[in-house]
């Protein structure tokens, strides 16, 4: 795939030399970016696999945009009107495209790498920029034709091979806007903060953004099954709706009505005319103005080194900040408090794990009001109504459901990128890791999960009143027990000390089974007590008692069973 | 006097490969030993051993008196390792990291709040002592992991390859240090490459080739009433003869055949 790139970009290579560049560096460097690209973690989803070597990224990422893009046929093909549902896809379309482009750009753009690797060979600026615009190029190329294809197959399919012929000059135009979007983003971002926080801008954006597909994504679909009238989209009336002749991709739909396709709304010709002119005003804005900004713009983020860096204000009294104070008050032994103050600090600072967990803190209520108002033939309000009733106890999936947030967070507690890091334990006089790992525990029980539960809490009880509480302090050592009992059991691994793998042993898989089994049948017998207050004291004095044989054994872990869990 | 340090038999395999065979050595307290050898030559893996960092070696090793398998948490409290790597918690600050390690040695909050400063102050690193690490330069960490090393005041200092990446002046003043803490009666591990300042600051320098040692001694009695500097030394004791054949070949690669297609 790659080489069919790389020959259709080398193609015109007489021009590229009369622009003055070193063909057969262009062509080295574009092979050797396009090969990282292959190796590259897909964006969406799964994690990096360190053992196996990763080489077919770029097919798995254009089968990904070719999934994306069976989304806008669906807007297609069910509304009547075709101007209004081709409106309604390439909104989607370039909301996507746009989305998709910020948070993938940022890795092709600011690859500083170049500046050591390259820039110090003798090659001149002209090749440089050229196989830059030329990745750039290639890039948008295996976005954009994946992610229209099944559009242009079905609009082939529906009216035959104008509307298909027709097609690819709205989408190159649609791209022309996006990718100025892209750049004006870029640039406010770059305004707003700082270049050595841009990176985490950027992670921040991806977070926010796959929250906003996650919720749309379960949240639309309850909805529209709850309406439950397809009929209504069907029939859906452009006219009722004029403000959608203000916005570009109804102009770009307004192409239509050359094969044929009426246009109900008025000033036809004037958004035929809008179509073309906005994407050529913003490629000459992009060209003119933004590009140079954006340069040198770009430029400052990795100059800014250590020595511009303003040395934080000094703090002179140790134990005096908040996770200082925190982990004296909750552990006793020193080395336990340094388990907690690394795991705090460590988690508030890793790119990584904040990736990694922070969405999931958004999941869990759209989760909580997916599955109360999933129920069919009912509106959102009224099974919303039903479920919060004050004889229905679904808070109890509230409260259970926090375990996930708790059993996500913890699953990286033991996973760095530095696990190298982690050689002084080994060479400290730390007699029981079990130390520092209750330590670490108890800092991502108390800086992740509680401040989520106690939220829930105040939800359950705002709504189902104060008889409610018991249900909470159960649930609460429940969930706790569930995922001390998950780390004794799978993970009695030093924080920050494993290497992130996707395979883990089959018999590391059942045993987190088993371990997970015990106390889901303890939030089912909470469920069958629900009523029964003697029954839910007893179960919590129960649970109490498991809490602390399970967690006695984990603080104690000795040398031996880490050693034990490191070779499994 | 009784040696502190006394490695019997000591071999360690990595699956079929064994990277130490047989080794004995007795180090004095107060002493500076040089422990050099080419590359893979095994001493990381002493050093690690030492360090209480890998324990299923096979043969005896015995710290201040004490079985090193039995007492490896008494062993460590009085070792300072330093390792050759920077791997360090890069996203903490100097002085979190300082407080972080000084933990493991149950070192309360006020002395390693004193020492580190101290420490780092004589650095020149007292105004980093805020910043994130990943803002630091190689030579910046390496004096972390030094202070880090030496947060508890240990008996017997372990360092492997500790002058990577410093300036000559940080050089300078790390080399006094060690002669500082040589007269406060530390006994110091010193595992380099770096040739002359092994011969400059050690005692007894050990050399390692192929998991055995191949020389042990001062650096008078390496020279065996010869001129030869220790690089020399090294050179013709661990097969290096021929190394500028070797050189010539390399250099005759690009002679022998023309640029260009």
């Amino acid at each position: 795939m790659n080489k069919i790139f790389l020959k259709l970009v080398m193609l015109p290579s007489g021009l590229w030399r009369s622009m003055g560049a070193d063909t057969e560096q262009l062509a080295a460097i574009l092979d050797i970016r396009l090969k990282l690209d292959n190796r590259k973690p897909i964006p969406f989803g799964r994690q990096r696999t360190q053992k196996k070597e990763r080489n077919n990224s770029v097919w798995l990422n254009m089968f990904i945009a070719a999934l994306t893009g069976l989304v806008y046929i669906f807007t297609l093909a069910t509304i009547k009107d075709r101007i209004f549902g081709l409106t309604l896809s390439f909104s989607f379309f370039l909301f996507m495209l746009t989305f998709m482009l910020i948070t993938d750009f940022s890795n092709v753009l600011f690859d500083t790498r170049d500046k050591y690797i390259i820039v110090p060979r003798p090659v001149s600026d002209i090749t440089i920029i050229l196989s830059r615009l030329l990745h750039v190029f290639i890039y948008l190329f295996r976005i954009i034709l994946p992610m229209s294809l099944p559009m242009w197959i079905t609009l082939g399919v529906m009216d035959g091979w104008k509307s298909a012929l027709l097609f690819p000059l709205p989408l190159i135009l649609l791209a022309c806007i996006a990718i100025f979007l892209v750049n004006c983003t870029y640039l406010l971002l770059l305004k707003l903060a700082k270049p050595e926080r841009f990176k985490d801008i950027i992670n921040y954006f991806q977070i926010a953004f796959s929250i906003v597909l996650f919720a749309s994504g379960y949240l639309m679909r309850g909805m529209l099954n709850t309406s439950g009238n397809i009929e209504d989209l069907v029939n859906l009336d452009i006219s009722k709706h004029s403000w959608v002749r203000f916005t570009p991709p109804y102009w770009l739909a307004s192409f239509w009505s050359l094969l044929g396709f009426p246009v109900n709304l008025a000033g036809t010709q004037w958004s035929f005319i809008l179509a073309i002119a906005l994407p050529l005003l913003c490629l000459w804005l992009l060209v003119k103005y933004l590009s140079p900004q954006f340069a040198r713009a770009i430029g400052g983020i990795d100059t800014v080194a250590a020595a511009e860096y303003a040395p934080a204000a000094q703090t002179k009294a140790t134990g005096g900040k908040f996770y200082q104070k925190l982990a004296n008050l909750m552990n006793k032994d020193e080395v336990a408090k340094a388990g907690f103050v690394i795991t705090w600090l460590q988690t508030s600072r890793s790119r990584s794990f904040k990736m990694k967990v922070y969405p999931f803190f958004a999941y869990m209520p759209i989760y909580f009001v997916f599955l109360l108002t999933s129920e069919k033939h009912m509106s959102f309000k009224d099974a919303w109504d039903k479920a919060t009733s004050p004889d229905n106890p679904s808070y109890l999936l509230l409260l259970y459901l926090s375990s996930f947030m708790l059993i996500r967070v913890l699953n990286y507690l033991t996973i760095s990128d530095q696990y190298k890091s982690a050689w002084v334990y080994y060479a400290t006089p730390v007699v029981i890791p079990g130390r520092v790992m209750s330590g670490a525990f108890k800092a991502m029980w108390v800086k992740f999960f509680l401040p989520l539960f106690i939220l829930f809490a105040v939800f359950i009880v705002s709504v189902w009143g104060w008889p409610a509480i018991a249900d909470v302090i159960l649930a609460l050592i429940n969930v706790t027990l569930f995922a001390a009992c998950m780390m004794r059991v799978s993970f009695r691994d030093l924080p920050f000390s494993m290497q992130e793998q996707m395979n883990q042993g089959g018999n590391r898989f059942l045993k987190s089974f088993i371990a997970m089994a015990i106390p889901s049948a303890l939030g089912f017998g909470h469920y069958l007590a629900i009523n029964i207050l003697w029954l839910k004291l007893l179960f919590m004095v129960l649970s109490a008692i498991l809490l602390w044989l399970v967690w006695d054994s984990y603080a104690n872990t000795t040398w031996d069973a880490v050693r034990k869990t490191e070779l499994e | 006097m009784e040696p502190i340090i006394t490695l019997r038999h000591l071999s360690k395999n990595y699956g079929e490969k064994q990277v130490l065979k047989d080794i004995n050595l007795d180090i004095y307290p107060g002493q500076i030993i040089g422990y050099i050898g080419p590359n893979g030559a095994g001493k990381s893996t002493t050093v690690k051993i030492l360090a209480g960092i890998i324990q299923d070696y096979t043969g005896d090793v015995t710290i201040g008196g004490m079985d090193l398998r039995k007492n490896v948490m008494e062993v460590k409290k009085m070792t300072g390792y330093i390792p050759e790597l920077a791997e360090l918690y890069d996203l903490l600050t100097a002085r979190e990291y300082l407080s972080f390690i000084g933990k493991l040695y149950h070192l309360s909050d006020s002395v390693i709040e004193e020492r580190s400063r101290r420490m780092l102050d004589s650095f020149g690193l007292l105004g980093n002592i805020d910043q994130r690490m990943d803002s630091f330069s190689k030579g910046m960490r390496q004096k972390v992991l030094l202070t880090s090393g030496l947060l508890h005041n240990p008996s017997i200092v372990i360092l492997d390859e500790p002058l990577s990446g410093l300036d000559a002046n940080t050089v300078i003043m790390v080399k006094e240090l060690l002669q500082v803490l040589k007269q406060e009666g530390k006994t110091i591990f010193y595992s380099s490459h770096m040739m002359d300042v092994v011969e400059k600051v050690s005692d007894r320098i050990v050399l390692i080739d192929k998991g055995t040692i191949v020389a042990n001694g001062t650096i008078d009695e390496l020279r065996q009433n010869s001129n030869d500097s220790l690089e020399q030394i090294f050179s013709k004791l661990t097969a290096g003869e021929g190394y500028s054949h070797r050189a010539d070949d390399f250099a005759s690669a690009l002679n022998d055949t023309q640029p260009g297609k």
